[in-house]
């Protein structure tokens, strides 16, 4: 039996690196100097770790002699920002409608869920082109607030909340209601508590979401200042496709914070995913 | 029963909780259903100089005479071939992870685990010193793989697994171009490494700038620009989406649903002596049909919109349109031929192919799967 198991995570160990393979080819080229980038090899003879210092503008890349034209930490500002304010109204948009669909009668109530539902199931990219022109009417293109706001509804996010709300117990509203509360605490001081866990992996998918959306950005912005990460890397990879090595920098710094960041928050969104049922 | 007093004060209470959100919706999600129908019946563009008027079915008749369209349609519905590869993977990764992972002695786990650990620490710094940087970076990432499953368990492996998932993106997509570069990137080069050592001449794929695809034998139309049997960028993409969603939620949901089974109907085949792959059979994959359904429906509804951002970063819809996908044409209509009514209306056309496909498996899985 015990060589079973021994077997069993041998098994899961050779998957786990096959897995890993192109994280460690990343990390590896994105040391490598220029002349070493066609070698097999994981590791450089000569490593070069200046590369994040060429992506990052300190210093001028070795290979051309100039500076990169790019922003590289404006670009990550801008994501973290506009994720960072999505997530906040999202959560806060979603989490407030959840509690009118879970917590409170009125009738129509399940009609404007279902129709809530009723458009998730229509692909994003049958509104991107009419919200495109809106936001060309209002004059919002290739601004934050433009990247922000049509993005910060979420009929997903109700949907996944509502679900969380559902599952909490009735006695908790009225013992909120027989000691006097108001729908308004009830909701701050009952409910939102309660659905932490389901709030939690939301903030969770939305940020990881915004951070690395692509079409509504690549559309949206129209200059070097207003780019967020993925559209930045879309130019960069543009301009200097060529140059792996400093591509595979750059996405060292997109992806390791990420992996870190699920690493420490793994517990909750899981639970989350298999909670909701939800698809990421 | 609530009076007719609450319920008016209830709904007026449950507007205000609602009014952000469906204010937004309003604008952003019902409204703009409503422009982009309408809209894909005129002349809507970007241009400055095209009047919108109303031009009838045009559109679409344009769209379903334009040989392109069936061309993108198919490769379409080709990506999607990776879909059941992807799902099987989860579903297998999901069964292997809930075995039981640990060894009888739980003393004797976490000893292997830190030999493992600093076994792999000493002997590749050893190659580290000795100049054999990439072995040694192997080795030791080996290791701490090892320490990290033995330690522990399913979450150390699963962590592994979700990674690619959670890191998918722009990133990602970008690693795997250097990847299958044809000529420098690892995925020919070990192939070239290993006809090397073998004497094989195994033909070294073209990936993204080739062609071919695993169905090219077929005797299809001209219009699809067929390179022939092989791999080519489309497989490449496959190949990569699979990577990145088999450790992903469908095995997220997979292992919760395998947790719910309940024990007694393993038990009771094992009274009945069955083995393995029985269990598999007649328990554990009728009992996940359920979750089985929802992956694939999903799966279903996710890849027929998808093929944006490959097609954007990696291939721009390349080489000779194999890797342009309705996503992707919608874009390049609305966006770059700045023809947003036309756009349109092969969204809407995509709408409707997304919903026959998800009724159709609305009626036969619902049989199936015993809901």
């Amino acid at each position: 039996m015990e060589l079973r198991t021994l077997l069993k995570h041998i098994g899961l160990i050779c998957i786990a690196i096959a897995m890993t393979l192109p994280f460690l080819w990343m990390l590896g080229s994105s040391i490598k100097p220029h002349s070493e980038i066609e070698e097999l090899s994981l590791v450089p003879r000569n490593p070069q770790p200046e590369n994040y210092g060429i992506v990052l503008r300190q210093s001028p890349d070795p290979y051309t002699g100039k500076y990169l034209d790019l922003n590289f930490p404006k670009w990550y500002f801008n994501s973290v920002f506009i994720a960072t304010w999505v997530t906040v109204l999202q959560v806060l948009t979603s989490s407030m409608a959840a509690y009118a669909f879970a917590r409170l009668q009125w009738p129509g109530r399940d009609k404007v869920f279902l129709l809530y539902l009723g458009t998730m199931m229509i692909p994003g990219i049958v509104t991107m082109l009419p919200n495109y022109q809106i936001m060309v009417q209002l004059g919002l293109v290739n601004t934050y607030q433009g990247l922000i706001i049509p993005t910060a509804f979420s009929a997903f996010g109700t949907f996944m909340l509502r679900q969380f709300m559902l599952g909490i117990p009735r006695s908790f509203d009225e013992a909120a209601e027989i000691d006097g509360a108001n729908h308004l605490q009830t909701f701050l001081e009952v409910i939102l508590p309660m659905a932490k866990p389901g709030i939690i992996a939301l903030s969770i998918l939305t940020f990881l979401g915004n951070f690395q959306s692509f079409f509504w950005p690549l559309v949206m912005v129209k200059d070097d200042a207003m780019r967020t990460l993925p559209i930045g890397l879309l130019s960069f990879q543009g301009q200097y496709g060529q140059q792996t090595e400093l591509i595979m920098a750059a996405t060292v710094m997109n992806v390791v914070p990420l992996i870190f960041l699920f690493i420490a928050m793994q517990k909750q969104l899981i639970s989350g995913i298999q909670l909701g049922g939800v698809k990421g | 029963m609530t009076s007719p007093a609450t319920l008016r004060r209830n709904t007026y209470i449950a507007l205000l909780f609602l009014l952000p959100n469906l204010l937004g919706f309003l604008v952003f999600t019902f409204g703009p259903i409503i422009i982009s129908l309408a809209g894909s019946f005129t002349t809507w563009s970007l241009r400055p100089s095209v009047a919108l008027r109303f031009i009838g079915i045009q559109n679409y008749t344009d769209l379903f005479s334009d040989p392109n369209f069936y061309f993108y349609l198919y490769n379409t519905l080709y990506m999607l071939l990776g879909l059941p590869i992807g799902i099987a993977g989860s579903l297998g990764l999901a069964v292997f992870l809930s075995q039981k992972l640990d060894l009888k002695n739980p003393l004797a786990g976490k000893r292997i685990a830190l030999v493992a650990a600093i076994f792999s620490a000493v002997v590749s710094g050893f190659l580290f010193f000795i100049g054999m940087g990439s072995t040694a970076f192997l080795f030791f990432a080996l290791g701490m793989i090892t320490a990290a499953g033995i330690y522990f368990g399913s979450i150390g492996y699963r962590t592994f697994f979700y990674l690619p998932n959670f890191t998918a993106g722009a990133g990602t997509i970008l690693l795997w171009m250097q990847l299958y570069n044809p000529n420098f990137g690892l995925i020919n080069q070990t192939i070239d490494a290993f006809n090397q050592l073998t004497g094989l001449s195994i033909t070294q794929p073209g990936w993204l700038t080739s062609t071919k695809s695993l169905l090219g034998f077929l005797p299809f139309p001209d219009f699809f620009n067929n390179g022939g049997f092989g791999l080519g960028a489309r497989e490449a993409i496959m190949i990569m989406g699979i990577w990145a969603s088999i450790g992903g939620n469908n095995m997220i949901l997979y292992l919760a649903g395998i947790s719910n089974i309940p024990p007694e109907l393993y038990e009771a085949s094992d009274i009945d002596g069955a083995n393995a792959w029985q269990r598999f059979r007649y328990i554990t994959f009728p009992q996940l049909a359920p979750t089985t359904f929802f992956i694939v429906v999903m799966g279903i509804i996710g890849g027929l919109q998808g093929g944006f951002e490959q097609a954007r970063l990696m291939t721009e819809g390349g080489p000779a349109g194999v890797t342009t996908t309705l996503s992707y044409y919608i874009y390049v209509q609305g966006f770059e031929r700045l023809d947003l009514g036309y756009g349109a209306a092969v969204a809407w056309v995509l709408f409707i192919i997304i919903m026959g496909v998800t009724l159709i498996n609305w009626h036969y899985g619902k049989n199936s799967s015993g809901e």
